[in-house]
C-alpha cells in the first residue's frame, strides 16, 4: 500500500512528530521515502534571491547554500537516517507548489506533513502562515492521501486498531472511505464510518427541531448503509455512527471515544483563493485539535483498485 | 588581466558558463574580476560609430541643460533632489562623455557608467514626456547598457539573466518539456473545479496565442491556471505554444541585443508556426515592451509591429468585459478603496492607460487614481531589472519611497498591479516600509468576481 512516501518538512520541531511516522512507515512497509524541504520562496519579478522559509532572510540559493541546507537536514534527522534510505530533496518555490510538483512527478502513495507551529520558533508567524495555507493547498490538489501528524503518534501503523472515516457524502469523501478501508483491511483494524449532521447548517439563528434532526440522522444512516457500505464490500470490522452537532467537534469526540489511531476525511473546498477562505474548514479544525494523525483524501487515484 | 573567467566581454551561451556564474554567490568573484577588466576602447568606439545614430547624437547635442527633467525623475525626488540624479546630468556624464572621449575611457569610468545607468535609471522614460525637446534619457540609458554589455560591464544578475535567454529562450531554466508538462499539470489540477477546462498546446489557427513570464511555469504555475480559467469562462479559442512561450527579456535590461533578438524571434516563430489570429501576453510590463514594442525592431521586421496583432493582458480583459465575454457580478465588485499601479512599460510606453481605467471602472466601486497617474505615473522602483540586482538593492529601496507616498496619498489599502516587477516592488515596499497594504494581479481578482455561466459550473455531487 505504501511503496513511495513523501515527507514534506520545514525541518523544524513542528515536523518532528510527522518525521517519526514517516521514517517508521518507510521501515515497516519497506517503502521508498523522499524527504522534501522547500527552503526558499522566490520573488514574482526578476531576482535570484529567495526568502528562506526558516529565517525569513533573503538568500541566494547557490549550490553551496543548497548543500549546506542538505547537510543541516541530515543533522536534524541524523538519528532516523541511520536506519533509513531516505532521499533528501531540496527545492526552491512556494512550499505547497513544490510538494505537489514532486508528489506528482514521483507518483507517491502518501504525503506526510506536520501541522501547527510553535511560538518559540524563529519566524513562527511566517511558519504558521506557510504551514496553514500549505496544508490547505496540498490537500486540495494532491492525488494521493495527505497525512498530517500534529501530535506524537506512538502507535505503529501496522498495529492500528481503529480507523475513523468521516464522510459528508461528497465524491471526495468516497475516496476517503475507500482509502480508510484499504488501510484497515491491510492492518486488520476496525473501520468506523462516521457522519455528523451539521446543526449549524442553515444558520445558527434557526436551530433545527428535534424531529427534523432525527429524520436527518436516519437519512444519513440510510445513505451510509445503502450507498457507502456496499463500496467496502462487507468488511466485517465496520461500524456506522451518525451524530449531530458541529461536524469537527463531533468527529473529534467520536475519534476520542473510539480511541482512533487515524482519522480519514476529505478536504474539499471550492474556494479559489485559499488565503481568502475562512480559517476553520472542518478538516483543519480537526487537524489542529486531533490527538491522532489525520489523513485528507480527496481523489480516487490511490484507491482505483477498489473502484 | 584583460578579461575575467566570469566577468568578460563574451555573452553566456553554455550551461557550464551559466552554472559557474550561479555558483559565484552574490557575484563576489565576478565583481572582483570586473575591477581588473580591461576596456577595449577601440571596440567601444567602433560600436558607437556603428550603432549610435542621429537620434541619440542629436539628443545629446541639443540638451540645453534646462533641468526640466529633474523633477520628472523619481530617483531625483527620492534622493532629496540630489543634482547628480538629474536625468540630463546622468546621461551627459556617462554616454555623453564616452562619445566626447571617442570611447577612450577606463575601467573606473565604465563602472561609474554602469552604476549610473542601472542604479539611477530604470529606463521608465518618464523624463522624456517632460523634456521640452523630447529627449528620452531612458532610451539613452538603455542604449548605454548595451555598450556596457559589449564591454563586459553589466551587473552579475544581468549576465546570468541574458545567458538564461540565450540558452533556454526564457529568463529561467525552464525547458520545453518543463513548460508543456506544467501546462498539462495545471489543466489536470484546474479542470476538477472547472469541468471541460483545457490548456491547448500548439493548436493551429486559434483566436488567441497566449504567452507568459517564465517565472509562472517555474514557480507560480497557478498563474497559468488562472489565465486558463478566465479564457475558459470567456469561451475563447486559445492555445499556448510549446516553444516561443516566453515574453520577458532580461536581455533587454542587460543590453544584450543579440540575446533580445533571439528571444523575440522564438515568439515570432511560434506565431508563424501556429498562425493565431492574435496574441495575448500575461500581466507583465517589460515583457510587453520587449516582445511587442521593441521586439519587431530587434527582429528586423520592417513594419515595426509583431507578426500578428498583440494584446497586453489588460487589453484582453477590457475587451472581454466590454463585449460581455466576462461578466462581473455587481455584488462582488471591490468595495474598499483601491488604486492601480500603472506599469511604465505598457501604460506610458504602450499607451494602455484607458484599458486599465475601463477595467477598474467595472470591478471597483471606489477606484482612486494615484497622483500623478496614467502616462504620468512614476515607476514602481523595480523597473529596468532593479528588483533583482543585489549590488543596487539599497538604491532601489530608496527609490521605492516615491511609490510608497503615492499609494499612501490615495488612502487605498489595495493596489492592483498587473505587472510582475511592479507586483514585486510593491511587495518589497510593504516589507521595508510597512504601510499596511495588499497588492494583487488582476487574474485572481477577476476569478472571484465573474459570473460563471451555468454550463461551466462544477457539477455538484
Amino acid at each position: 500500500m505504501f511503496k513511495k512516501l513523501l515527507f514534506a518538512t520545514t525541518a523544524s520541531p513542528v515536523c518532528d512528530n510527522a518525521a517519526k511516522v514517516a521514517f517508521d512507515l518507510e521501515m515497516k512497509w519497506e517503502a521508498k521515502l523522499i524527504l522534501l524541504h522547500v527552503l526558499g520562496i522566490p520573488s514574482r519579478g526578476f531576482g535570484l534571491q529567495v526568502v528562506d522559509v526558516r529565517t525569513g532572510e533573503k538568500e541566494q540559493p547557490s549550490p553551496d547554500y543548497l548543500e549546506w541546507v542538505t547537510e543541516e537536514l541530515k543533522t536534524t534527522y541524523a538519528a532516523f537516517l541511520e536506519e533509513s534510505n531516505a532521499r533528501i530533496v531540496t527545492a526552491i518555490g512556494e512550499p505547497y507548489r513544490e510538494i505537489l510538483r514532486l508528489a506528482r512527478k514521483e507518483d507517491v502513495d502518501m504525503i506526510l506533513m506536520g501541522a501547527h507551529s510553535r511560538d518559540e520558533e524563529v519566524g513562527a508567524a511566517r511558519h504558521r502562515q506557510v504551514a496553514g495555507s500549505t496544508l490547505r493547498r496540498v490537500a486540495k490538489a494532491a492525488r494521493c492521501p495527505v497525512v498530517i501528524v500534529n501530535r506524537p503518534c506512538t502507535t505503529c501503523w501496522k498495529l492500528f486498531s481503529n480507523i475513523v472515516v468521516g464522510t459528508d457524502f461528497s465524491k471526495a469523501s468516497e475516496s476517503a472511505l475507500l482509502w480508510g478501508y484499504k488501510l484497515a483491511r491491510e492492518v486488520g483494524a476496525n473501520l468506523h464510518v462516521f457522519h455528523a449532521v451539521d446543526i449549524t447548517a442553515g444558520g445558527l439563528t434557526r436551530p433545527a427541531g428535534q424531529t427534523d434532526l432525527e429524520q436527518r440522522i436516519q437519512e444519513a444512516r440510510r445513505r451510509i448503509e445503502h450507498h457507502l457500505l456496499p463500496k467496502i464490500k462487507g468488511y466485517e470490522k465496520t461500524t456506522v455512527e451518525v451524530w449531530e452537532g458541529i461536524p469537527y467537534v463531533e468527529i473529534l469526540k467520536f475519534a476520542r471515544a473510539r480511541q482512533a489511531d487515524l482519522i480519514v476525511m476529505a478536504h474539499h473546498t471550492r474556494e479559489v483563493d485559499p488565503e481568502e477562505a475562512e480559517m476553520g474548514s472542518t478538516v483543519e479544525e480537526v487537524v489542529l485539535r486531533s490527538s491522532c494523525p489525520v489523513a485528507s483524501v480527496n481523489h480516487p487515484d490511490k484507491v482505483a483498485d477498489l473502484l | 588581466m584583460p578579461e575575467g573567467k566570469l566577468c568578460n566581454r563574451q555573452p553566456v551561451t553554455t550551461l557550464e558558463q551559466l552554472q559557474a556564474l550561479l555558483a559565484d554567490k552574490g557575484g563576489k568573484q565576478y565583481y572582483e574580476e570586473m575591477n581588473r577588466l580591461e576596456v577595449d576602447a577601440k571596440a567601444l568606439w567602433d560600436t558607437i560609430q556603428r550603432t549610435c545614430k542621429s537620434r541619440i547624437r542629436t539628443w545629446l547635442e541639443i540638451c540645453t541643460h534646462c533641468g526640466l527633467c529633474a523633477e520628472s525623475c523619481f530617483y531625483y525626488l527620492a534622493n532629496h533632489k540630489d543634482p547628480s540624479q538629474v536625468p540630463a546630468y546622468k546621461i551627459q556624464s556617462t554616454l555623453g562623455e564616452i562619445i566626447r572621449r571617442k570611447g577612450r575611457v577606463d575601467n573606473a569610468f565604465l563602472q561609474y557608467t554602469m552604476d549610473t545607468v542601472f542604479a539611477k535609471c530604470t529606463c521608465c522614460n518618464r523624463c522624456a514626456i517632460y523634456c521640452p525637446l523630447g529627449i528620452d534619457t531612458g532610451v539613452m540609458a538603455s542604449y548605454t547598457r548595451g555598450l556596457l554589455f559589449s564591454q563586459g560591464f553589466t551587473p552579475w544578475e544581468m549576465k546570468i539573466g541574458s545567458g538564461m535567454h540565450r540558452i533556454f529562450r526564457a529568463q529561467m531554466d525552464v525547458t520545453t518539456e518543463d513548460w508543456v508538462e506544467t501546462c498539462q499539470w495545471m489543466a489536470e489540477e484546474t479542470s476538477e473545479d472547472w469541468p471541460g477546462l483545457e490548456i491547448p498546446i500548439d493548436k493551429e489557427g486559434a483566436d488567441i496565442l497566449y504567452t507568459v513570464n517564465a517565472r509562472e511555469p517555474k514557480h507560480y504555475p497557478e498563474d497559468i491556471a488562472q489565465a486558463a480559467i478566465l479564457f475558459h469562462v470567456a469561451g475563447e479559442n486559445w492555445t499556448v505554444p510549446s516553444e516561443g512561450w516566453e515574453e520577458t527579456s532580461l536581455a533587454m535590461f542587460a543590453g544584450d541585443w543579440e540575446g533580445c533578438r533571439q528571444q523575440v524571434q522564438s515568439v515570432y516563430d511560434a506565431m508563424a508556426r501556429l498562425r493565431p489570429k492574435r496574441m495575448v501576453v500575461t500581466e507583465c510590463g517589460h515583457a510587453y515592451r520587449a516582445t511587442v514594442i521593441e521586439g519587431p525592431y530587434w527582429a528586423g521586421l520592417p513594419t515595426g509591429k509583431t507578426p500578428v496583432e498583440t494584446l497586453h493582458y489588460v487589453e484582453w480583459v477590457a475587451e472581454a468585459l466590454r463585449t460581455g465575454k466576462l461578466k462581473i457580478d455587481p455584488r462582488k465588485k471591490i468595495k474598499e478603496p483601491v488604486t492601480y499601479q500603472d506599469s511604465c512599460n505598457y501604460i506610458r510606453n504602450g499607451g494602455l492607460a484607458d484599458a486599465a481605467r475601463y477595467i477598474m471602472s467595472r470591478i471597483a466601486e471606489d477606484f482612486r487614481e494615484m497622483g500623478p497617474s496614467r502616462e504620468h505615473n512614476f515607476c514602481c522602483g523595480g523597473g529596468g531589472g532593479l528588483n533583482g540586482i543585489g549590488r543596487y538593492r539599497e538604491q532601489r529601496n530608496i527609490g521605492l519611497k516615491v511609490k510608497r507616498d503615492q499609494i499612501l496619498a490615495t488612502g487605498a489599502k489595495l493596489v492592483v498591479a498587473p505587472c510582475h516587477n511592479c507586483w514585486d516592488a510593491i511587495r518589497d515596499l510593504e516589507e521595508i516600509y510597512r504601510i499596511g497594504i495588499r497588492w494583487t494581479f488582476l487574474k485572481p481578482l477577476l476569478i472571484n468576481m465573474i459570473e460563471v455561466p451555468e454550463h461551466l459550473r462544477p457539477r455538484e455531487e
